[in-house]
């Protein structure tokens, strides 16, 4: 799979008020390309690539076992991958320094660390490691933990606990922010609250955040660009409106043909393929139904041609190039062009 | 046929839509990131190192604080000690040969063996518990964090190692009569043969907390030994009374040492006569003790190392699903 120029990679640039001090030019807080990871024989990456910007809120959206973990995690530094070329924060993560780890902040899924120590000295502890911290008691005021300054860790509930890990997290001032699948399990009110805890620190503190989800609802409010990974393949990556813009352009067709099989067929040109429909019928076309897709349909229609090759998250395939996904996939880059 | 039949074959008109297989290009050149940190790699490594220490101490201290604090824990240790004396307060009579009461000798084994068990039952128990959990891959992301946590640690062995002898020998001598060494000799003996001990068993204990799978296991594997060690190893009776492939067996181990050198610390010189080899060997308490140092430096090293890389967030979740799946645990 070649990089191709992509049209998303410019309309990006448009994030208000972020990159401060960085002038004109972007930069590429993290970059990646043709990445690749296998285990033993199964390939889980099949040659990835993705640039985040400073200052901007990317997600990484995926099914579970679409790759997502394992990109954040090599991304972190805790995975050798098998091929291909990352640097995050012009460091490759392999071979990531303290000093390099003192820039990168992670949250992961089940911390559970450190239950006995309470709220404040944890936070506290940790900014000794960091040479320029922030004011611990400000953070517990900006994760909203300030009246559990003084609880036991472990009796924090799964949101507390949540703001804790960020709050730890971003302690040493970290110019990137890894969060893998921060919101699972949480109940909406504790969504909300750390959906709002993701902006404040993107728009007030700078921080380039990378967050995975398998949400598309909370990929849509939190980011400003989105790629989708689906069976270790990035199939789509943009803006949420560019998303939308780019699954609608493609209408859905459906008809009842003349020996009464139901058909469909997506075309950026609608009209044309309904005309065409006319001439070849003859007559009415049974059944018409014409319909833009929205950004959850091609979401959950990946998702689920995916599941329909029955291989779970695991591509047995290592090339994919005779793979339905691969070929399907590359096949209607020139239609979707001309549109 | 115009179109795709739709209900069979999804596949056919899949990734029309949207399906570039392609994510961002990567446009910019990739080698622009160096900046002031690289500016004084020498001072900054030098201030990391300072942060690491001060924060490695800080750690130890608070969990120090914290074990303290935790009675359950806590108990554990004082239990110990409790079951020492009572033991000590029934034996009577005297080492066979000598003049020295029988619950000293049982009192010096129980030392060495309090030592043996904070460095292969207490430390791997810690070890295997934080890994577990995730302070381990927190520190792990943390700069300096795994010295940091080594320190820590140390700091917490040492302390609780001290704490344990001060209480079990101190107690000792004030409620049953136990015993304390005799000349500053003797406490010198007492510091190194202890100081060793640790050194011997603590890398050890480490390089198993690397490995073991998780904190129930471990404690099940771990205590079956440490427990068939405590009784042929010459700590409770003299080692003279036990068959000689036993003695051979538990001489290979450190603990018979440990106990052979705090009782040449805590027993009159004259009950040497009771030692297998009729005196102290101290030279070979050194060595034997000195050799299970370095060897379980040498096995410490690579396997802790190797336990911090294995670490990873998905390890973690796999772990919390298991735990989730057998209902044990919550979130």
């Amino acid at each position: 799979m070649t990089t191709t120029e992509h049209p998303t990679t410019t309309a990006a640039a448009s994030t208000p008020g972020a990159a401060p001090g960085s002038g004109g030019a972007r930069e590429g807080v993290v970059q990646v390309r043709d990445l690749r990871m296998s285990y033993g024989g199964a390939t889980v990456l099949h040659g990835i690539d993705l640039e985040i910007h400073r200052g901007e809120i990317f997600a990484l959206l995926g099914p579970n076992g679409a790759g997502k973990t394992t990109t954040v995690e090599i991304l972190e530094g805790f995975r050798q991958r098998s091929a291909g070329e990352v640097r995050v924060l012009g460091t490759d993560p392999a071979r990531g320094d303290d000093a390099w780890r003192g820039r990168v902040g992670l949250v992961l899924q089940y911390w559970r660390d450190h239950r006995r120590w309470q709220v404040a000295e944890l936070l506290a502890h940790f900014a000794t490691y960091y040479p320029h911290p922030r004011d611990p008691s400000e953070l517990l005021a900006l994760v909203g933990l300030t009246k559990q300054a003084g609880r036991q860790v472990g009796q924090l509930s799964g949101g507390q606990r949540r703001r804790l890990d960020v709050a730890l997290a971003i302690v040493g001032r970290p110019e990137i922010l890894f969060l893998d699948e921060p919101t699972t399990g949480f109940d909406p009110e504790a969504r909300r609250d750390f959906h709002d805890l993701v902006e404040r620190l993107a728009r007030d503190e700078g921080v380039t955040i990378l967050l995975t989800t398998h949400d598309l609802a909370e990929a849509e409010r939190l980011a400003d660009r989105i790629a989708m990974l689906v069976n270790g393949r990035i199939r789509i990556c943009g803006t949420p409106a560019e998303l939308a813009r780019r699954a609608a352009a493609q209408a859905e067709v459906r008809w009842t043909a003349p020996d009464g099989t139901a058909r469909q067929e997506r075309t950026a040109d609608p009209s044309q393929l309904v005309w065409e429909l006319h001439q070849e019928t003859g007559g009415p076309i049974a059944d018409l139904e014409v319909r833009r897709p929205t950004l959850e349909d091609t979401y959950l229609h990946m998702v689920h041609q995916d599941d329909g090759h029955g291989d779970g998250g695991i591509a047995g395939d290592g090339t994919g190039a005779g793979a339905g996904a691969g070929s399907g996939a590359d096949a209607p880059e020139g239609k979707e062009r001309a549109a | 046929m115009r179109g795709t039949e739709m209900t069979p074959a999804p596949e056919a008109t899949a990734a029309t839509d949207t399906g570039t297989a392609t994510g961002t290009a990567t446009a910019t050149a990739t080698a622009e990131g160096i900046d002031a940190e690289g500016a004084a790699p020498g001072k900054a490594a030098a201030g990391s190192r300072r942060r690491s220490w001060r924060s490695g101490l800080l750690r130890g201290r608070i969990e120090l604080r914290h074990l303290l604090r935790n009675p359950k824990e806590m108990s554990g240790h004082v239990i110990n000690v409790v079951v020492a004396l009572l033991l000590a307060s029934y034996l009577h009579g005297k080492v066979p040969g000598t003049h020295v009461p029988m619950a000293h000798l049982t009192l010096a084994g129980f030392s060495a063996y309090l030592l043996f068990q904070i460095g292969l039952v207490n430390l791997p128990q810690i070890l295997v518990t934080e890994r577990e959990e995730g302070t381990l891959l927190r520190l792990r992301a943390t700069p300096g964090g795994i010295p940091a946590y080594l320190i820590a640690k140390s700091l917490l062995v040492v302390a609780m190692a001290f704490g344990t002898l001060v209480l079990l020998l101190g107690a000792a001598a004030l409620l049953v009569d136990g015993p304390l060494p005799h000349g500053p000799d003797g406490w010198l003996t007492l510091l190194w043969v202890s100081a060793l001990g640790l050194l011997a068993v603590v890398p050890l204990g480490a390089a198993i907390g690397a490995v073991l799978p998780n904190p129930r296991e471990a404690l099940a594997l771990i205590m079956l030994p440490t427990m068939a060690l405590l009784f042929t190893s010459g700590a409770m009776f003299p080692l003279g009374s036990l068959p000689s492939l036993v003695q051979k067996i538990a001489s290979v181990f450190p603990l018979r040492w440990m106990a052979q050198g705090l009782r040449s610390a805590l027993l009159p010189d004259a009950a040497r006569a009771a030692e297998v080899a009729g005196s102290w060997e101290l030279p070979k308490v050194a060595l034997i003790l000195g050799a299970w140092a370095v060897a379980g430096f040498l096995l410490a090293i690579p396997l802790l190392r190797r336990a911090a890389r294995r670490e990873s967030g998905s390890r973690l979740s796999e772990r919390h699903r298991k735990a989730g799946l057998s209902g044990s645990q919550g979130a």
